[in-house]
């Protein structure tokens, strides 16, 4: 039994928790699961590697707020982006920090579903193998092996936070900050374009949304009891998936995320036609980053970014 | 082939407020189209989609009956956009109404039978349409009692018509409101404890409407009495879209409150868990 | 059976277009889904399952009802032609099939007018349902389930399997029959064909996962209403609705109105029952508030409701919601635990 399991099925033993979210073994090769452990033997099938994609911290809001009246603490194993997660919820006063025990796991990416797609040219993988630093994917007539770091998602190669800086308890020893180089390159590759070419771009992308609302109902971030799309008093925008009323959602639901999105990708891995979120996401980011310095769920001291007021903050939009 | 997504226009004729703070009004529509008129035929216990171009479509029972001549008579009350909109309206504006949709009150069952209708609040509206039907056809029918509560006095809704069934002596009527109120010498109570101690015959058919409430006290007191399950109706609300068992939303079990109902026994009820 | 050879599908096409509206798998992105052809060569010959389902050809994602203004109430103009589908599976096929029975004949009262969707049957009559045989099903289908497989005719007009030279194609339905009469460049099929096809279809076969026995899964659902069973099946789901917009047998719809001064329109949509506002009623009153509870409704609907109402699954085991699930709510894993667990005696 792996650390991690041994953590958690003492945690369980001994009364500290009466549950932990964690993951588990999915019922396909390239993922995995949400699990609830409740017991030691849920324990023992805790698992912890690329597959693990889920943000775990989005079971303490939406509807699953209930868990917290059902458990007094809950567990839940955290990588860097998750853990920031929950800082963010206890920064806006959706949940108490004695309320969340943090296990936090070291992480070295997780997989993209669906660059392993493109790299099998659409043929389903039946088997993956990860050794090292290289993954194995198995077909029906194919066998390809390519270093791991060519199908892990966008959000963690430009990822600066990958552990935990929040945790009552970290398997191994957290990293602190990490370096890395081009960030926002996906931001600064697009920005180079004409203005002409970026605006047929997002007309051809967003006119494919079919308004599933996957990605707000699965980003932990997005926790309205009425989201502003569902109002209809007044109604602000159109419900059908016409591009207009697609590309204002999608604008929209960003600018409520500014200072807020962990980009930890869950919303680009459950767009169900894998629409190119993240530029939306990481250009706002970029310009919390670059206007007010500011990184979402780093510090549980700090106040909200769009909720503050700094009298040196830069005014230039209003001067010129 | 009939669309019925496609709303027929009607006219208001008449608004009239049935409380003092305007939050509850009843609408008289009258059908601009003969050839709608002609074909609007319908039951005591139906509803209408009710519709405002441009803002969406409420459902609400019909409170006229078929023999009350061209006109179609609802009563809303001030909740959410549609209905805010709908307060708005002035007499003389043009709507739009999709109808007769659902199932209608067992009329044919209950000929030749007692039957007590029980109403509470505003809930009370498929009820009138049900006993101006029946006194219309008065022989057709036993003993008809009707045991109707509300809050206070002013929250009686159609005070016109009980005031003229009061008068009658082939409808026996029992006004309850939940609180003594200054001027009001009539029954005080619940109205389940007045069910209780009103004396009814167990043999009686059994029709019932009202806020969730009432409906959960009410049924024991009924069974009680010893009323069985498949003499037993009510009317049941969902939220609506299609009206026509489409679009799935006011699903309950295996059943849609727009085609297998609004209108239930509360044998058929007891078959389906997420009824209650 | 016949066949033409593969170097002819442009010619059957253009046979078809001369008809029917012709439909196929198209690439949209980085994904595929089906939308209408004006050529053959925007068919995307690799991938048979598409993304979203094909019922949107019928049932589209957002559809006008009817536009207004000072002129009153007009509907949209009918379809000129009718539609032909090529490539779908045998599971999309059925699918189509089971929706017919909800908007043309809702809850078996076929005498009533009223209950029928004439918009679907507008852009459903006369069309025509070309399957092609799924020669390499995904470990995720489970159609077999339902009495189905990779080479399953149910309710196709044509039925079609790609082979290595030529296309087989079998005329099922009298019309399907007599468009294939009508491409002069059939040929009838030989011994040989036929060993081909065998061959074919026993591959595909041993691709899919052995089926599970579904037996008195409807029963069984009827049983566990109160169960704390779907507490534990349904506690990751976190209500995204991806599932069912995939889905090619969901139908939800949401109708809503977008209008200014006195012109406008009036739409429906695709919606789902997952989604938390789907029930809240103006009052504020919310009968599924709970996400289990929703979870619950679809798989009762599914398996249990739908089965009371038209004497089967509304499923046909193609398992793009299997796919899609971002937190891997494996629907065949679930049924095998709802058919396994065994119910409790309770003490009243």
């Amino acid at each position: 039994m792996t650390e991690l399991q041994n953590k958690i099925k003492e945690l369980i033993s001994n009364k500290t928790l009466d549950l932990v979210i964690g993951w588990g073994n999915g019922s396909m090769p390239l993922v995995s699961t949400p699990m609830f452990i409740k017991s030691e033997a849920d324990a023992e099938k805790v698992i912890f590697d690329p597959t693990c994609r889920n943000n775990l911290a989005t079971y303490l809001t939406k509807d699953k707020r209930r868990l917290g009246k059902d458990y007094e603490k809950i567990g839940i194993v955290v990588k860097g982006c998750d853990a920031r997660s929950v800082v963010l919820y206890v920064t806006e006063n959706q949940v108490r920090r004695d309320q969340v025990f943090l296990i936090g796991v070291p992480c070295h990416g997780v997989i993209e579903k669906k660059k392993i797609f493109d790299l099998t040219e659409g043929r389903e993988v039946l088997e993956k193998k990860i050794i090292g630093e290289k993954i194995t994917l198995k077909g029906r007539e194919f066998e390809i092996t390519v270093p791991l770091h060519d199908v892990l998602s966008d959000s963690c190669l430009g990822c600066r936070y990958p552990d935990a800086r929040e945790f009552d308890l970290f398997i191994g020893e957290p990293r602190d900050e990490v370096e890395v180089k081009g960030e926002f390159k996906v931001v600064d590759d697009f920005e180079a374009k004409s203005s002409e070419e970026r605006w047929d771009y997002i007309k051809d992308e967003y006119s494919r949304c079919i308004r599933c609302y996957a990605c707000r109902n699965v980003c932990p971030s997005c926790y309205c009891n009425e989201c502003f799309v569902d109002q209809n008093d007044p109604q602000w925008i159109g419900k059908t998936p016409e591009v207009t009323d697609n590309i204002i959602f999608h604008l929209i639901r960003n600018l409520h995320l500014a200072g807020r999105c962990v980009d930890c990708g869950a919303c680009v891995s459950a767009c169900p036609v894998n629409l190119n979120l993240r530029i939306m996401n990481k250009k706002v980011e970029k310009e919390m980053k670059e206007r007010f310095d500011y990184t979402a769920g780093l510090d549980i001291n700090e106040k909200p970014a769009m909720a503050t007021y700094c009298e040196n903050e830069k005014q230039d939009f209003i001067m010129g | 082939m009939c669309n019925t997504y496609i709303p027929i226009p009607m006219k208001i004729e008449r608004i009239i407020n049935e409380n003092p703070d305007k939050s509850l009004r009843t609408y008289n529509l009258s059908f601009v189209n003969e050839a709608d008129k002609e074909k609007f035929v319908y039951m005591p216990g139906q509803f209408c989609e009710f519709s405002i171009l441009g803002k969406g479509e409420s459902p609400f029972g019909i409170a006229s009956s078929p023999t009350e001549e061209g006109i179609l008579k609802f009563t809303v009350s001030r909740t959410g956009s549609v209905t805010r909109e709908i307060h708005y309206l002035q007499e003389g504006d043009i709507v739009g109404v999709r109808g007769p949709l659902g199932n209608w009150y067992p009329e044919e069952l209950v000929r030749g039978q007692d039957v007590v209708i029980i109403g509470g609040g505003f809930a009370f509206t498929t009820l009138r349409a049900m006993i101006v039907y029946m006194l219309e056809h008065r022989d057709r029918y036993g003993k008809i009692t009707v045991i109707y509560g509300a809050r206070t006095p002013e929250h009686f809704i159609y005070k016109e018509e009980l005031d003229e069934w009061e008068k009658r002596d082939d409808i026996i009527l029992h006004l309850t409101i939940d609180k003594p109120y200054p001027g009001w010498e009539k029954l005080i109570g619940f109205v389940p404890t007045i069910t209780k101690e009103v004396r009814l015959d167990s043999q009686s058919y059994v029709i019932v409407c009202g806020p969730p409430i009432m409906i959960k006290y009410t049924l024991p007191v009924l069974s009680e009495i010893g009323f069985q399950d498949d003499k037993i109706f009510t009317s049941l609300e969902r939220r609506m879209k299609c009206g026509i068992g489409k679009c799935g939303r006011c699903g309950i079990g295996s059943k849609y409150v727009c085609i297998d109902g609004p209108v239930f026994s509360l044998a058929e009820l007891n078959k389906i868990p997420e009824a209650f | 059976m016949y066949k033409f050879k593969r170097i002819y599908l442009p010619e059957f096409i253009e046979y078809l277009q001369k008809t029917y509206f012709v439909f196929a798998p198209v690439k949209s992105g980085t994904e595929t889904e089906f939308k209408q052809i004006t050529s053959f060569t925007e068919i995307d010959q690799s991938r048979l399952n598409t993304t979203i389902s094909p019922k949107e050809i019928f049932f589209p994602r957002s559809e006008v009802l009817f536009t207004y203004d000072e002129d009153g109430i007009k509907t949209p103009p009918k379809r000129e032609k009718p539609a032909a589908l090529w490539g779908m599976r045998a599971c999309d096929t059925r699918s189509m099939r089971i929706l017919n029975d909800v908007f043309a004949n809702a809850h078996q009262m076929p005498e009533k007018d009223m209950f029928k969707d004439p918009y679907w049957i507008d852009k459903y009559k006369d069309c025509l349902l070309i399957t092609e045989a799924c020669l390499n099903p995904l470990s995720t289908c489970f159609c077999n389930w339902f009495s189905s497989g990779p080479f399953d005719e149910t309710g196709s007009d044509i039925f079609v399997v790609k082979g290595e030279v030529d296309y087989y194609l079998k005329g099922i339905t009298p019309k399907g029959k007599e468009v294939l009469a009508g491409f002069e460049k059939t040929e009838k099929t030989i011994a040989k064909d036929e060993e081909e096809l065998k061959v074919l279809q026993s591959i595909a076969d041993s691709y899919m996962n052995p089926p599970t026995d579904l037996g008195d899964l409807k029963d069984k659902l009827g049983k566990i209403w109160d169960d704390p069973l779907w507490d534990e099946i349904g506690a990751k789901c976190i209500n995204c609705g991806a599932c069912a917009y995939v889905c090619p047998t969901c139908h939800c719809f949401d109708v809503s109105d977008e209008g200014k001064g006195n012109k406008g329109k009036r739409v429906r949509l695709w919606d789902a029952c997952m989604f938390q506002l789907f029930t809240k009623e103006a009052s504020g009153h919310n009968p599924r508030s709970n996400s289990i509870h929703r979870v619950r409704q679809r798989i009762m609907h599914k398996y249990n409701y739908f089965v009371d109402n038209y004497q089967k699954f509304l499923c046909t085991g193609c398992g793009r919601c299997v796919t899609v699930c971002p937190v891997n709510m494996d629907i065949r894993e679930i049924i095998k635990q709802i058919l396994d667990h065994k119910i409790e005696k309770k003490d009243k």
